[in-house]
């Protein structure tokens, strides 16, 4: 549905997209997972055809996406990473604009906007002007803005950046139920726990380039182990923390043992060994690695760097 | 370090860094200053060349007194003195009444005098003087009184002895004056030495007794003398009406019922419009880092589409703004509108468009908001100075006077003057009508390509 195809762009010096090929297919829930400054919002405004590439092309439906292409906007909806609206505007006011942007008018608009504001939970503030807003609305409201014309690809940059938990569950329920009416998702993040959570598909990204690209289990895979075993670090469990260091990867941070056995070092042997040097099974917590593990894997660097 | 000197310090670097402060703390009342300087002719080092305010002479006098007048005209820095006028073949004629006439009603300068033939007049006591006028300008037309009534008067001596040797040939005859003038002439010499030739070609001329190195006070003392006779309970206005006699005639905007206000009002307007209309162009930036414009252009919205749209609103809400100014105007000061009404609303619309233009331009070539702003106090702030907007642009040097006319407030200023005043038509405006809307297109056009090369809609 949406693909790039060796798609370079620069600025000045600085290249923010290094040959990215990627291909989007219809109903894909695609995250884009990467620290700040690794090239997803350049990504993004490339794939709503906001910025022409320097070198390789984007194409929608097999058609190349460009500045100058205009029809192919009624498709596209950009949610913008910051709140792109009119905030000495009304909520009914704003997404009137956005709407008639798109040539949609008269009652069709109107309900529209009912049906938008009425999704958001915003329907009672329809006639509020948008300074007065919570961040939470805000985002709720900057990403209906998006929807009005009922693209076919949704593209979110970062949507919920600073705002209360239960907005961003609110705003990812009401995405998810996108997804599953069929409306293509792709979703730009640096918050691993969105990623996990909402993408079925996952794009990991760093200096423009896309270093892993597949589901999270695809991605987790490329790990060098399956389990995290994390345990309190006190005197009674330094021996044993000492003894794992021939089995596997261990660190300790902030009081916590985390021990990431080597492929073909069962859990069974480690908990033997556990019960032979006295340390009781009940301290030790097994977690699955996260997308943040992969991260550090692929870059040496954590996520939030 | 002690907190108020940190506090201090982090106060300079924002200062500093904050380049529209810079400019406008220390570069704009610089500017300002110095084009002040150049009005008020503060600079001393400064040769202001052929300015001044134009004044046309036309001397249909033989009388050698019109040609010292005049002269004496070109000689006062204020006035630029003009004699003649071309003729279709290169070759320069002397003006004519007519000329002038025809001058004045087409704005090519707005004070004329004329000598006429009858200067010193046969039948009277005294001289004759026309004075025609186009007081648009209030201010310029007060120097201009105030300049050539002192040098008139500077020269009332002179005129009066040639005056009274008029006279005196007339009543005697030309062999009795002839002998007349020679025996005081001799007498003259003997009495108190000096050539009896030299006495009695001054004595010809009027400048008998050294009258003519007198300056205004004591001629004055010496025509009260010479009037105390005739007029002894005449004020003193009346005597020097009676030795100078200045028909005046004001050729344009006699109708006109509050002159000054006419072009307060369209000074100060254009003035207020420029700041808001550049102020409103400077908003582009909020948009583009509020994401406006990127949602916006990801519907199917060109670029232009939004620049388009800036200069529509900025248009219209010039239009309204000058509007209601000059609605103000009327209802403050009683300034005559619906006389003029499709060439004003014309003006107020090519004058708005030209206005946005400028705004959007700054908004394209500058970087930041502050510095958009910066520019804008800057340029709006000399454009009004060397425009006219706030004093007549013929009190300006030469030099200065032809960037006033590269300037929108220049054109806008004069416009409505040449409505509200002299009452011109709509065609009759066409000209300045289309320079103000070439400004705006061209301005605009030359915003657009900035626009496109500029990181706004990036």
């Amino acid at each position: 549905m949406l693909a790039l195809r060796s798609v370079t762009k620069r600025y000045g010096s600085i290249t923010a997209l290094d040959n990215v090929s990627l291909e989007i297919a219809p109903g894909e829930f695609f995250g884009l997972l990467g620290p700040n400054g690794a090239g997803k919002s350049t990504l993004m405004s490339l794939a709503a055809g906001l910025r022409t590439p320097d070198s390789g092309e984007v194409l929608l439906a097999d058609a190349p996406l460009s500045k100058v292409n205009l029809a192919a906007r009624h498709v596209l909806g950009l949610v913008p990473q910051t709140i792109a609206l009119y905030t000495d505007l009304t909520a009914e006011q704003n997404l009137r604009i956005f709407g008639q942007l798109y040539g949609i008018s008269g009652r069709d608009l109107k309900s529209r906007i009912d049906e938008a504001l009425e999704s958001v939970q915003l329907a009672d503030r329809r006639h509020s002007v948008v300074k007065t807003f919570s961040g939470g609305m805000q985002r709720r409201l900057n990403l209906v803005a998006s929807l009005l014309h009922r693209p076919k690809i949704l593209l979110c940059d970062e949507p919920t950046v600073g705002i209360d938990p239960q907005s961003r569950n609110a705003i990812f329920d009401y995405l998810e139920r996108l997804n599953r009416e069929g409306l293509t998702i792709i979703y730009s993040t640096h918050y691993m726990e969105e990623a996990e959570r909402l993408c079925s598909r996952i794009g990991i990204i760093d200096h423009g380039k896309i270093l892993a690209l597949g589901t999270l289990d695809e991605l987790l895979m490329q790990l060098p182990f399956e389990d995290e075993i994390a345990f309190p670090e006190t005197p009674a469990t330094a021996t044993f923390a000492a003894q794992l260091t021939a089995h596997g990867q261990l660190s300790t941070a902030e009081g916590t043992h985390r021990f990431r056995p080597r492929s073909g070092h069962p859990l069974s042997v480690f908990f033997a060994d556990a019960e032979k040097t006295g340390v009781a099974t009940r301290l030790f917590e097994i977690q699955r690695p996260t997308l943040e593990a992969v991260f550090l894997h692929l870059t040496g660097r954590k996520l939030r760097d | 370090m002690h907190p108020i000197f940190v506090l201090f310090r982090k106060s300079v670097l924002h200062f500093t860094r904050n380049k529209a402060a810079v400019l406008i703390t220390f570069l704009v009342p610089v500017v300002l200053i110095a084009l002040f300087g150049f009005v008020f002719g503060l600079y001393k080092h400064v040769d202001k060349g052929p300015g001044g305010i134009g004044l046309a002479v036309v001397n249909l006098s033989s009388e050698p007194a019109a040609k010292d007048l005049i002269e004496a005209l070109k000689l006062e820095k204020t006035f630029y003195v003009i004699t003649t006028i071309d003729n279709p073949d290169g070759t320069k004629r002397p003006l004519t009444e007519a000329d002038v006439r025809a001058a004045i009603h087409d704005n090519k300068y707005r004070f004329a005098l004329v000598l006429p033939a009858d200067m010193i007049p046969d039948d009277g006591f005294g001289i004759h003087l026309k004075f025609f006028s186009d007081p648009r300008n209030e201010v310029e037309t007060q120097m201009v009184n105030g300049i050539l009534q002192k040098t008139i008067f500077s020269r009332v001596p002179q005129l009066l002895g040639q005056s009274l040797q008029h006279h005196s040939r007339k009543y005697l005859g030309d062999e009795r004056f002839e002998t007349f003038n020679r025996k005081m002439a001799d007498m003259v010499a003997a009495t108190y030495g000096g050539d009896a030739d030299k006495i009695y070609q001054r004595m010809v001329s009027g400048d008998f007794m050294g009258i003519r190195s007198l300056n205004t006070p004591k001629a004055k003392t010496s025509t009260d003398k010479a009037s105390s006779t005739d007029a002894d309970a005449a004020s003193p206005a009346d005597i020097f009406s009676r030795i100078a006699r200045i028909e005046t005639e004001q050729l344009v905007g006699k109708k006109v019922s509050n002159p000054a206000a006419s072009r307060l009002v369209g000074g100060y307007a254009i003035m207020f419009l420029m700041f808001a209309l550049s102020g409103s162009a400077t908003s582009l930036f909020e948009e583009k880092r509020s994401g406006i414009f990127q949602r916006v252009l990801a519907a199917p919205v060109r670029s232009s589409h939004i620049l388009w749209a800036r200069f529509l609103f900025g248009v219209a809400l010039g239009t309204l703004q000058l509007s209601f100014l000059f609605l103000a105007g009327k209802v403050l000061f009683g300034i005559d509108l619906f006389s003029h009404t499709v060439p004003l609303l014309s003006l107020i619309v090519v004058a708005a468009a030209a206005c946005t233009a400028f705004g959007m331009l700054l908004a394209a070539i500058s970087s930041s908001p502050e510095m958009a702003l910066g520019l804008a106090n800057l340029i709006v702030l000399v454009m009004c100075a060397i425009g006219g907007a706030w004093f007549p642009v013929s009190l300006m040097p030469a030099f200065i006077q032809q960037f006033s006319k590269l300037t929108i407030v220049y054109w806008s200023v004069e416009g409505f003057a040449s409505i509200l005043w002299a009452g011109h038509t709509f065609i009759e405006m066409l000209p300045t009508l289309g320079i103000l809307a070439a400004f705006a297109v061209g301005v605009m056009a030359l915003a657009v390509v900035c626009f496109k090369r500029s990181s706004m809609f990036d």
